[in-house]
């Protein structure tokens, strides 16, 4: 970046309106230039940040607020008490189910999707005919409003009519429908939890390939070129410049993806609802269950904050690689 | 010398032959992952009921004729085209609302040199990243404070939590590239800062506000969580809430109208958020490409 038109930092309040001489006394302090440039500034800002504060500042408050009341959809007055939510629900076994559930299928679709990106983003950074139209089919899942695709899976998991199954058992690597060899997907606690886990990782490998991918072509060729030039061994020029040059932009993919997938709902409501046994319960279904099936709001909010804590090294990686950036 | 340079062209396509074949067929197995399961939505969408049900039959091609039933039954015996309107309202609106606060922002802080611009900007793009699952059960207090529980209306409201994030940042973006030369000429011939805004900046950086429509709409079309949480009278909910919810009666799925209801409304959205994918990706990474 950095061209010299744009590099000065000028703004044309400031460069056309230079007070001069003694004229500039004469302005009272709120007519000077850059006070009206701010004031106009701040103006055009406040409508987004008011929307913004109203709707997601003051309510992430106001959670905190009710994750210390005992607050319910049925009482409208809330009394305060104390930690109370936070305690009990360590306290049931669901929620430690919950937990645990949550970081295996973050941490595992995490695993799942960094392997079939990386690979699919080396297979389409090379130059090849038809790219475009590999690239635009291959990132239908992302594309597509997860609660829709969501739909057809929990269709291609049917207990009996199950594609899948159909396929598997052609290729003879599943017993007939009926006996014990027949999965089925939904119902039994680990292939559930698989299931629920390979949908995330369908929904989120091409995303991962792009980011990754856009990454990669932004290194641009003369730096490789020039590192040949001084003998850098291919090792050396992915682990000393590619590596580098495109963490940061890695690092924001994954920091999204992660917030992506430890608040995503609608997956496994959809799918199992946390079933069977809460084999698949994670935090999100079991804040939705509380707070607003079960209408206590104040569990509900205390569950959904528990959330926070593994949320907040993505949101700090992110910051920092924002901030990084600045000049 | 010669002959190596005669055949070099002949080699050089053989390589690149094997090269292209290598490249698909490692490319297969993904295009299979991902498309499949889109392909078989569509083929479970236009069967015929009986026809869904066989388990002596090859269930990838039809035996019975296609038929365009499930679609018929989504508008004939669901709210179906109540749950299109919505969608597409709710997105007016939104749209709206997203425009009329991110691009007055977008701007402010990419081109007005305002003291704390840039960490302001960082602090409205990380509101984007406050999941609703943290903001639903404040929200819900809101929408019923409002007297919204219950219509479209709630969702019209809460989508621009994150559409405007998104905006701000993408249009900030935008609006860095336009040069400043044709701002300052247009101030010379009278306009006012307001006035080289609207007449000026805004006309050249149309791809942005676009774009921006294109994310209001794209971004309020993943969402299922608030819709789920706020909206459960069936003529008010939107599409893909509709659908996942109302076309069930108790155990029984009605699969092919599900199918059909779901790909109706999934595939243009997939297929215009692909074309923008790019400014997607631009727009959360670009912050770290320099």
């Amino acid at each position: 970046m950095g061209h010299l038109a744009s590099g000065g930092g000028r703004s044309p309040g400031a460069s056309l309106s230079v007070p001069v001489g003694g004229r500039a006394k004469a302005l009272p302090w709120w007519r000077t230039p850059s006070v009206r440039r701010y004031l106009f500034g701040y103006t055009l800002l406040a409508p987004a940040v008011l929307y913004v504060g109203v709707l997601v500042g003051a309510p992430f408050l106001f959670s905190l607020y009710l994750a210390l009341s005992d607050a319910s959809v049925g009482a409208p007055v809330a009394r305060f008490v104390g930690l109370e939510n936070f305690t009990s629900a360590l306290e049931t076994g669901v929620f430690w189910t919950a937990v645990r559930n949550t970081l295996v299928f973050t941490v595992g679709a995490a695993v799942m999707k960094g392997f079939l990106g990386t690979t699919l983003a080396f297979l389409l950074v090379q130059p090849f005919k038809g790219r475009r139209v590999v690239r635009g089919l291959v990132v239908i899942p992302f594309t597509i409003p997860i609660a829709i695709s969501v739909l057809g899976w929990k269709w291609m998991f049917d207990s009996q009519f199950s594609v899948l199954n159909w396929a598997l058992s052609g290729l003879g690597l599943i017993g007939e429908y009926g006996t014990p060899d027949w999965p089925v997907w939904l119902g039994q606690p680990m292939l559930a939890l698989a299931s629920v886990m390979f949908v995330n990782v369908w929904r989120s490998f091409p995303f991962s390939a792009i980011v990754l991918l856009a990454g990669m072509t932004s290194v641009s060729p003369e730096i490789i070129d020039a590192a040949k030039v001084d003998g850098a061994t291919f090792m050396q020029r992915f682990r000393k410049i590619i590596v580098p040059m495109i963490a940061p932009i890695l690092f924001v993919g994954a920091a999204f993806d992660t917030v992506f997938t430890l608040s995503d709902l609608s997956i496994v409501y959809l799918l199992t609802n946390g079933g069977p046994d809460g084999a698949t319960e994670i935090l999100p279904t079991l804040a939705y269950n509380t707070g607003i099936r079960g209408g206590a709001l104040g569990r509900g909010a205390a569950i959904s904050l528990f959330l926070f804590p593994l949320l907040l090294p993505a949101m700090v990686l992110l910051l920092r690689t924002l901030r990084r950036r600045q000049y | 010398m010669v002959v190596v340079a005669q055949r070099a062209p002949w080699s050089r396509r053989a390589k690149e032959i094997r090269r292209h074949t290598l490249i698909y067929v490692g490319l297969t197995p993904y295009l299979v992952i991902a498309v499949f399961p889109i392909l078989w939505m569509l083929i479970t969408a236009l069967k015929q009921e009986p026809d869904l049900y066989r388990m002596d039959v090859v269930p990838f091609w039809f035996h019975l004729p296609p038929t365009l039933k499930n679609f018929e039954f989504l508008f004939q015996r669901t709210f179906y085209g109540d749950w299109l309107v919505n969608t597409l309202s709710i997105s007016l609106f939104v749209s709206a609302i997203t425009l009329l606060t991110a691009v007055p922002a977008g701007y402010a802080l990419a081109r007005l040199r305002l003291p704390f611009a840039e960490n302001l900007g960082i602090a409205i793009f990380m509101t984007y990243l406050v999941p609703a699952i943290i903001l639903f059960i404040p929200l819900s207090r809101v929408v019923s404070e409002l007297g919204l529980q219950d219509t479209w209306w709630s969702l019209v409201v809460v989508y621009p939590t994150f559409t405007i994030p998104f905006c701000t940042w993408l249009l900030m973006g935008f609006f860095k590239t336009v040069p400043f030369e044709i701002e300052e000429a247009a101030m010379i011939d009278g306009c006012g800062q307001f006035g080289a805004l609207l007449r000026v900046v805004l006309p050249v950086s149309w791809p942005g506000v676009i774009t921006s429509v294109i994310f209001s709409f794209t971004l309020s079309m993943q969402d299922f969580l608030y819709s789920l949480a706020f909206v459960s009278i069936s003529e008010q909910k939107p599409v893909p809430l509709g659908v996942a919810t109302e076309l069930i009666r108790g155990d029984v799925y009605f699969w092919g109208s599900l199918m059909a209801g779901a790909l109706l409304v999934g595939v243009p959205v997939a297929i215009v958020y692909n074309l923008f994918l790019d400014k997607f990706i631009t727009g959360i990474t670009g912050a770290a490409i320099k």
